[in-house]
């Protein structure tokens, strides 16, 4: 293998083409043009757009999403799928308003309402994604089976205890919600501090490599001395606590838990598509932090732009749909063109 | 191969027994394996080659009978356990995690951290290992121009390469490879060889297990024949040809 005819194959004459390939097809350089594309067209076409306010609600938007894509590519990256990360949302929700209303109405501290709170929602999250991690590490189902069963657990439980109507009344959540500094609440403050955690862990971290390792090779990994199945169990309960906390996330937005929370607009699914659009491959192994970030940022704008520039709401789901489309396609022409050269 | 007596040998197999509920996979297996030797593993499919090595490194757990590694009474409770002893096996087409770096995959599971409190937080040295990788790959003739690439962008002989040259860095005593070059074309099976070659020359053991017998006569000092979970033969490679090896394997030398 020491020959030099190995270094001329591997690095080729064509490596500075390659390279630009290389640049032109990386789903991150492309979301990003796509992404500043996005606001121009908004922007034009509605200058409202631009406002501040508008500014904020994207920011906020983008955060009662981004938890759960994250967790979402966590588990993609793993080699696995969680369908239960909406409904883990409404069920620890529900859950923990129950809960916490009595501090409320004891009229405790918001702030310490608001940690009990989060906790609730961590630990009931905690316990789904416990849950999914049993049916599949212990019982041996798929993990898309295994999540399917939690999620409709979960949305069926969100039901029963919720009676289908809000559960609590928290004013001083809803007023906490809108504090901050400038155009960034403390709310969207947190949840992009934990983001910016999760990609460190993930990319960083041994951790996060062993999630990789898995994903692409759970054999190799298991030969190599990793934990797989407690690395495996970790990243699904994982994946429920930041489900609970984007329950909390929209308890603290509404004052109330709610069923219909991350179940009514398949917030699992939209996960999902932030990270497909990433750039991750659902069959494990690939996938970055920045992707599913820009991910769930276009999939925000699109979602806000288009109301701002009055397509009607429900044709929402078929730009988002088409977006999955190019991403795919872009990831297929990329891995065709890597085995070519 | 000159195996001097007085020499402790890296690997030492004493009267294996192995059942698969009542199929006897392991009938009495005992041989001993020194620094510096390539030993060729042959037989036919179901001749127990596999559960061998499986055996050796901690995949199964043997009936009866005892595994030394230099010199000292070892038991595998898992496939780590032989890894920390200085065994590395590297299985069929499954070794590395393709869509990781080179230089990742040299260090999966033994991945080098930051110092100090990063380091105690998971943090990786990342460049570290890139330019440890690249040593230790160079360390053993492979030359690899960057760590960062992934597997999957390899061809299959720099892969099946990368796969040794890892084992090679980490192994303290022995090297298994089944089957290392399977699926390979001419030269990249010569290019495995040759890796093979320079694994003996840093003084490894290797246990080089294959169909194709050109490449066991071409590579190794001594061969073991196993037949219906025994060895029939266990001679220095100068005492067969590709007629007499296949004869041994088949049974009809006796």
């Amino acid at each position: 293998m020491a020959t030099s005819t190995q270094t001329e194959e591997v690095a080729g004459p064509a490596s500075r083409a390659s390279w630009l390939r290389r640049t032109l097809t990386n789903q991150q350089v492309v979301l990003f043009v796509v992404l500043a594309a996005l606001i121009v067209f908004f922007g034009l076409r509605n200058s409202l757009f631009f406002q501040t306010g508008e500014f904020s609600n994207l920011l906020t938007d983008f955060s009662g999403l981004v938890l759960i894509a994250l967790a979402e590519t966590y588990v993609i990256v793993a080699g696995g799928i969680d369908l239960a990360v909406g409904s883990t949302a409404a069920v620890s929700g529900v859950v923990a308003a129950g809960w916490i209303q009595p501090l409320v109405n004891a009229k405790v501290n918001e702030a310490l309402v608001l940690v009990v709170g989060t906790l609730a929602c961590a630990a009931v999250g905690a316990a789904a994604g416990g849950f999914s991690a049993l049916l599949i590490t212990v019982f041996d189902l798929v993990p898309f089976v295994a999540t399917l069963v939690t999620y409709s657990v979960g949305a069926g439980l969100a039901l029963v205890i919720s009676g289908g109507a809000p559960v609590g009344y928290d004013p001083g959540a809803i007023y906490w919600s809108a504090s901050g500094i400038g155009m960034v609440t403390w709310l969207v403050a947190i949840i992009l501090v934990i983001s910016v955690v999760l990609g460190v862990v993930l990319h960083l971290t041994a951790y996060g490599r062993y999630t990789f390792a898995i994903g692409s090779n759970a054999f190799a990994a298991r030969a190599a001395g990793i934990a797989v199945r407690r690395h495996l169990v970790s990243i699904y309960v994982m994946s429920g606590v930041l489900a609970g906390l984007t329950g909390m996330f929209f308890y603290i937005r509404s004052g109330s838990g709610a069923a219909t929370t991350g179940v009514s607009n398949s917030a699992n699914l939209i996960a999902i598509a932030a990270v497909v659009i990433g750039g991750a491959s659902l069959t494990g192994g690939i996938g970055r932090w920045a992707g599913t970030m820009l991910g769930a940022a276009v999939l925000t704008v699109v979602s806000d732009g288009l109301i701002f520039i009055n397509v009607p709401p429900t044709w929402i789901q078929v730009v988002v749909g088409a977006l999955i489309a190019v991403a795919a396609l872009l990831q297929t022409f990329r891995r065709r063109s890597r085995r070519l050269s | 191969m000159t195996t001097t007596e007085t020499r402790t040998p890296v690997l030492e197999l004493r009267h294996l027994n192995l059942h698969y509920g009542s199929v006897e996979a392991l009938h009495d297996v005992s041989f001993s394996a020194y620094g510096g030797e390539v030993i060729g593993l042959v037989g036919d499919n179901g001749a127990g080659k596999s559960s061998l090595i499986k055996t050796v490194s901690g995949v199964n757990t043997p009936d009866s009978g005892e595994i030394y590694v230099d010199g000292q009474l070892r038991h595998w409770r898992s496939p780590h356990d032989s890894m920390m002893a200085g065994i590395e096996t590297l299985y069929q087409d499954s070794g590395l995690a393709p869509d990781l770096s080179i230089g990742a995959n040299i260090f999966l599971g033994r991945e080098r951290r930051r110092r100090g409190l990063l380091g105690r937080l998971g943090f990786l040295d990342q460049r570290a290992m890139e330019r440890e990788a690249l040593e230790q790959l160079a360390r053993v003739g492979i030359t690899i121009p960057e760590t960062q690439r992934t597997v999957s962008e390899l061809s299959g002989g720099q892969r099946q390469a990368v796969a040794i040259g890892r084992a090679i860095a980490w192994a303290k005593h022995v090297i298994i490879l089944d089957e290392p070059t399977n699926h390979l074309g001419a030269r990249q099976s010569a290019e495995v060889l040759k890796v093979i070659t320079s694994a003996r020359a840093h003084g490894l053991c290797v246990l080089f297990i294959s169909h194709t017998l050109p490449h066991v006569l071409e590579v190794t000092d001594r061969i073991i024949v196993l037949r219906l979970g025994r060895v029939v033969r266990d001679a220095p490679t100068s005492q067969f040809t590709v007629e007499s090896l296949l004869a041994a394997i088949t049974g009809l030398s006796e």
